[in-house]
């Protein structure tokens, strides 16, 4: 049971490969981007859209109907952005491609350029990611001499320029109406939609936002019997393969690339080879910080966007942070929501507010100034966030609050019980 | 104020965009790392002018993003991160530690001007936690001895 | 697009009362238009759209599709459509708005008591209306204290909600960019960069669109309760733009000038200057505070009936020829105080002798609209006197020609050729000089009757601004006992001259100058009372100069 399906690191598990584009050649690559030149852009979008294929980034919006929004006839130049702006605490999957396989994913950059009749696509790197953001500059370098970007490549009269830009460090630029803005060299501020992006984004211009991982796949969809391959990975509206990145207490963390009908306790067990020290599971953060916790006795569910929605909480961006019977649950909240406080834009009021106040309750709490009446507090300013802010930031941060003083009530009055 | 091989970068990067201001952030990166890690008032001028913003904004952009300072750093810029992968498996220990080896709180800079600390959020190494980086390198799944060879190692 | 029966534009319904909409209207943008009440701190109509206060939530009931949206909407960032329907008052909605008026009151001082906002703060208004009376929060605020940002202005950070309308205001409106938003999530602040003064002449504007007491006038601190403050409609008279103002004032004294709305001409706005323009009104030392006449060299206090028949006797002994008769006045006189001093001396001396100041002037040229409220003209009413066919021209070539004559009998209204020495000494020499007007000045120096008039916050009156839009002022405190306002002192050294006239109010004489004076046919004092109106037969003015606005 414990293997994995290989899609996106079918070379990064290859121990010879050496990321070069010549070797990314040899496995196959740019075949699909031959193919793809030879299709209307429309009946790519089709393909895409057959796939079922749904983002990667966390909102698991279907990658082929955010592109047929696209709009069209405006006389502006339209733009794809991959968005490699990895910030979600837990999540490491992008970091992983980029730096690994730069390759399969600038292919799926160039497909989904395409696609949408792009000239110029960028990727948004997170600041931090000094790695990758070398590995891509590297990759971008290569193509270009190759003559795979530039002026007409393979002879497709489809000119196409790619251009790596780093972020410099906001969470809030993951999100895609904020990268754009600091895309055009602003404050990561999230805008009012709509408009949408794909009708004003980049400069105003329709663009498309997506995620490292999803356009990574766009060279496998576009293959020889790609679609069908794709939706078999996993059961219907929740196709293909993905990349986990498990972290926390298991004994062997890390990003693995998972069929979407592989149960989650396989995934801590087997994959992960349970939690070490041997301990027991306390409860597993499944999709990101951002997505609610879930106890131990939840964990026997497919881990996919569907199964996971159905248990009250999310796949996100497939990033599983396991904790064990000794985890501190009210510190583990006040991290989580610390870091919502750090990262919110401030522009909005019940975000700006509530990430500060809410993270102050929690702190009490840790310093033995808890109480029942706070508690409730802490639920209710939490959930005064959810739905009232301008982006999901707020429901990010109003999540992790309130399922984990619903799932946890006990962990909190440990903190006053004694009083 | 760009050396003449950065301002080739400079050149090269505002050919890669529609409006000028759109390299404003890359632009920052490569002044700030001309001026030693840390960006002045007259830094912020100098790309300002070069991406035909005002001043304002250049500040409103830096304030934003934690990775543009106004202080600056040490030569070896420690940045630990903390953030929940990391603080399951021992992060904030890690910082805490760092701290104490050095004898600084994060956010500043030992006397000699070698090491300064920062508490990270996510750094996106998840997996392999608790992550530092050093200026631009990461290192993964560091220890408290791991991080004293190091530090020991670096101040040779 | 169905039209209902009744309306010209496409409707939406906001709590069962139906709205008319542009297409492509905000939700919150027509629901004010139509007098509804939506709270909202960062929505401002003359900026862009934010939508990041979020008081303004609606519940969308039906989304024009026959679907509810999912969750409350912000009013300010959501197009109304046709068929919507909006609700403003459910307990969804309220729920809402107290909550997101307790995050704003998280970090905001309970200081009203010492905040000049007090009174017509929205924050106060809207906790007072929708919030829930009590704070759970029990932390200690966000401390960041005074700032001084400008000549104008003081930022006191601590009550700044971050609703960023200043920020906008100095990068759209005006464009100088002295704002930013600094920093991020609760540390955020909206302020200059390090203490930066502030240099763009519209400082108030940003008091006045701050929801909160964070930018006050400086102008304006510690000086009344807003709400004691009483207010009348006026015109600015710095300049000729003729901004719409209110007057705000209290126990006869003047306290600040307010813009008023009105697209026309000025929008929201009002510069700096302009706002200054309120001192001169509460001026008293320099204030001719009754008639006076000139007994053995010195000016003495006389009645009203005994300067008009001083003037009388000594106008029927001198029997001057038309040419003998001059007539000086500013620019900063009314229509009807022009028309009826060119009526005097048409009336009585048969002269057409009437002259005033004109003037080049430069307006201002600018991508930002506010540069262009700013002239060099700084009075209020040159367009009014061009309409009125007063003589006048750029180098006082006219008058000088004029005065080259044996003066017998000139009348002064107010302050007109201040710095023409030369002009002054000529006059000097005429049998009698009758000064009107309200300070004391080089030409109540040199007359021999002053009759103490009025300023145009304590009397009615109309000007002609530059685009030669009518504009009238209204009284808004009351005037000194012994003074009278300029068109009846006209009115009455008229029926003392022997030519009465019975006009009952300022109004009486507009209305009779519609009637006489072709620029103004067609005009009714109704008509421009509200926002004025623009001469139907318009004056070229070969003394503007427009130029490019520097900022």
């Amino acid at each position: 049971m414990a293997e994995e399906t290989l899609v996106l690191f079918k070379n990064i598990r290859n121990p010879k490969y050496d990321k070069s584009l010549s070797a990314y050649k040899k496995s196959g690559g740019f075949k699909s981007l031959k193919k793809v030149f030879g299709m209307k852009p429309d009946e790519v979008v089709q393909e895409v859209k057959e796939s079922g294929i749904r983002g990667r980034g966390g909102a698991g919006f279907p990658t082929g109907l955010k592109w047929s929004f696209m709009a069209k006839g405006t006389g502006k130049p339209s733009y794809l952005v991959a968005n490699a702006d990895e910030s979600e605490p837990g999540t490491c999957k992008d970091r992983e491609l980029m730096l690994k396989d730069p390759h399969m994913f600038l292919e799926g950059l160039m497909i989904g350029c395409y696609a949408i009749g792009c000239h110029h696509g960028y990727v948004y790197v997170r600041g931090e990611y000094f790695p990758s953001i070398k590995s891509l500059n590297e990759a971008v370098d290569e193509l270009y001499a190759d003559g795979l970007l530039g002026l007409d490549p393979m002879g497709s009269g489809f000119n196409l320029d790619i251009t790596i830009h780093t972020g410099a460090g906001a969470y809030i630029c993951g999100e895609e109406s904020a990268l754009l803005d600091s895309l055009e060299g602003k404050r990561g501020h999230p805008r009012v939609k709509p408009p949408f992006p794909a009708v004003s984004g980049f400069n105003g211009c329709p663009t498309s936002v997506n995620n490292v991982e999803t356009l990574a796949c766009m060279p496998f969809i576009l293959g020889d019997n790609g679609v069908e391959d794709f939706k078999n990975f996993g059961p219907q509206n929740n196709s293909g393969t993905h990349l986990v990145s498990l972290s926390g207490h298991v004994n062997r963390p890390g990003v693995y690339e998972l069929r979407m009908d592989v149960n989650m306790k396989d995934i801590i067990y087997e994959f992960g080879g349970g939690i070490r020290n041997g301990k027991k599971l306390k409860g597993v953060i499944p999709g990101g910080s951002s997505s609610p916790v879930m106890t131990a006795d939840e964990v026997d569910v497919l881990y996919n966007f569907d199964d996971l929605a159905k248990k009250g909480t999310m796949m996100g961006s497939s990033a599983m942070m396991v904790f064990d019977e000794d985890t501190d649950v009210v510190k583990l909240l006040h991290r989580i929501t610390r870091f919502y406080a750090h990262e919110s834009c401030g522009q909005c009021t019940p975000c700006r507010e509530g990430t500060h106040w809410s993270r102050q309750i929690i702190r009490d709490f840790l310093n033995g100034n808890g109480s029942e009446e706070k508690l409730l507090r802490l639920n209710r300013v939490g959930g005064n966030m959810m739905g009232t802010t301008l982006c999901a930031l707020g429901d990010a941060a109003a999540m992790p609050i309130q399922s984990f003083v619903k799932k946890f009530p006990e962990e909190f009055r440990k903190y006053y019980a004694t009083v | 104020m760009f050396s003449k091989d950065i301002q080739t970068q400079v050149d090269k990067l505002l050919s890669h965009y529609p409006i000028r201001q759109n390299a404003l952030i890359p632009i920052l990166h490569l002044a700030q790392n001309e001026n030693e890690g840390w960006l002045t008032e007259a830094w912020m001028q100098h790309v300002a002018d070069i991406c035909e913003v005002p001043l304002t904004h250049v500040e409103g952009v830096v304030t934003f993003y934690t990775m543009f300072r106004l202080k600056p750093p040490g030569k070896y810029h420690l940045q630990v991160c903390t953030c929940v992968p990391c603080c399951l498996v021992g992060g904030t220990e890690l910082l805490e530690h760092t701290e104490k080896k050095l004898g600084i709180h994060a956010g500043h800079t030992t006397d000699d001007g070698i090491f300064s600390i920062e508490e990270m959020e996510c750094i996106g190494a998840c997996s392999f936690a608790p992550a530092v980086i050093v200026n631009e390198d990461y290192h993964e799944q560091v220890t408290p001895e791991s991080m004293d060879k190091m530090i020991d190692e670096l101040r040779k | 697009m169905p039209l209902f029966k009744g309306f010209n534009m496409p409707v939406f319904d906001i709590d069962g009362e139906l709205v008319e909409y542009e297409p492509g209207e905000k939700i919150l943008s027509a629901a004010l238009r139509c007098g509804k009440i939506i709270p909202h701190y960062c929505y401002h109509p003359g900026m862009s759209i934010v939508a990041t206060c979020r008081m303004c939530l609606v519940d969308v009931v039906d989304m024009g599709n026959g679907r509810p949206a999912p969750k409350l909407q912000t009013a300010c960032s959501m197009d109304a459509t046709e068929g919507m329907k909006v609700e403003t008052l459910n307990p969804k909605v309220e729920e809402g708005r107290k909550l997101v008026n307790e995050f704003l009151l998280v970090n905001h001082p309970l200081d009203c008591p010492i905040c000049d906002q007090s009174g017509e703060c929205t924050l106060q208004d809207y906790a007072f209306e929708y919030g829930s009376g009590k704070s759970e929060m029990d932390y200690s605020k966000r401390v960041s204290g005074w700032r001084d940002i400008g000549s104008f202005v003081a930022l006191e950070r601590n009550r700044c909600i971050q609703c960023s309308r200043c920020d906008r205001f100095t990068r759209e409106i005006t464009g100088t960019n002295e704002f930013g938003m600094f920093n991020r999530g609760h540390e955020l602040t909206v302020d200059t960069y390090a203490d930066r003064p502030m240099t763009n002449k519209f400082q108030g504007n940003m008091a006045d669109i701050c929801p909160v007491g964070a930018i006050t006038e400086k102008e304006f601190r510690f000086k009344r309760r807003a709400w004691k403050l009483k207010k009348n409609r006026s015109i600015c008279t710095g300049c000729s733009t003729g901004c719409n103002v209110t007057i705000e004032h209290d126990r006869n004294e003047i306290f600040r000038l307010k813009p008023h709305e009105n697209q026309s001409v000025n929008k929201w706005w009002l510069c700096d200057e302009g706002r200054l323009t309120y001192r001169i009104m509460n001026e008293r030392k320099t204030r001719i505070h009754q008639p006076l006449g000139r007994v053995e060299g010195k000016l003495e206090g006389i009645s009203w009936e005994e300067a008009y028949s001083a003037i009388a006797e000594r106008v029927g002994d001198l029997s001057a020829l038309p040419e003998e008769v001059l007539a000086l006045t500013d620019t900063h006189a009314s229509n009807e105080e022009l028309f009826l001093l060119q009526k005097l001396l048409k009336d009585i001396f048969s002269s057409d002798n009437i002259f005033c100041p004109l003037p080049t002037w430069e307006q201002s040229e600018s991508e930002f609209f506010i540069n262009t409220l700013i002239t060099t003209d700084n009075t209020p009413n040159r367009a009014g006197a061009l309409a009125l066919k007063i003589k006048g021209d750029a180098k006082s070539t006219k008058l000088k020609k004029a005065i080259e004559n044996e003066l017998k009998v000139v009348f002064v209204l107010g302050n007109p050729f201040e710095a023409e020495v030369e002009v002054q000494e000529k006059i000097k020499r005429a049998q009698l000089v009758v000064h009107l007007g309200t300070f004391h000045n080089s030409w109540s120096e040199i007359a021999d009757v002053v009759l103490s008039g009025q300023y145009y916050s304590e009397k009615e009156g109309t000007f002609t601004n530059k685009d030669q839009r009518v504009q009238a002022t209204e009284i808004a405190v009351k005037a000194l006992r012994r003074t009278r306002p300029e068109w009846q002192i006209l009115m009455d050294l008229s029926a003392s001259l022997g030519h009465g006239n019975s006009y009952s109010s300022s109004a009486d004489v507009f209305n009779a100058m519609t009637e006489q004076v072709k620029s103004f046919a067609d005009l009714s004092y109704a008509e421009i009372r509200l926002f004025g109106k623009e001469l139907n037969h318009k004056t070229k003015d070969s003394g503007m100069k427009v130029v490019k606005a520097h900022t």
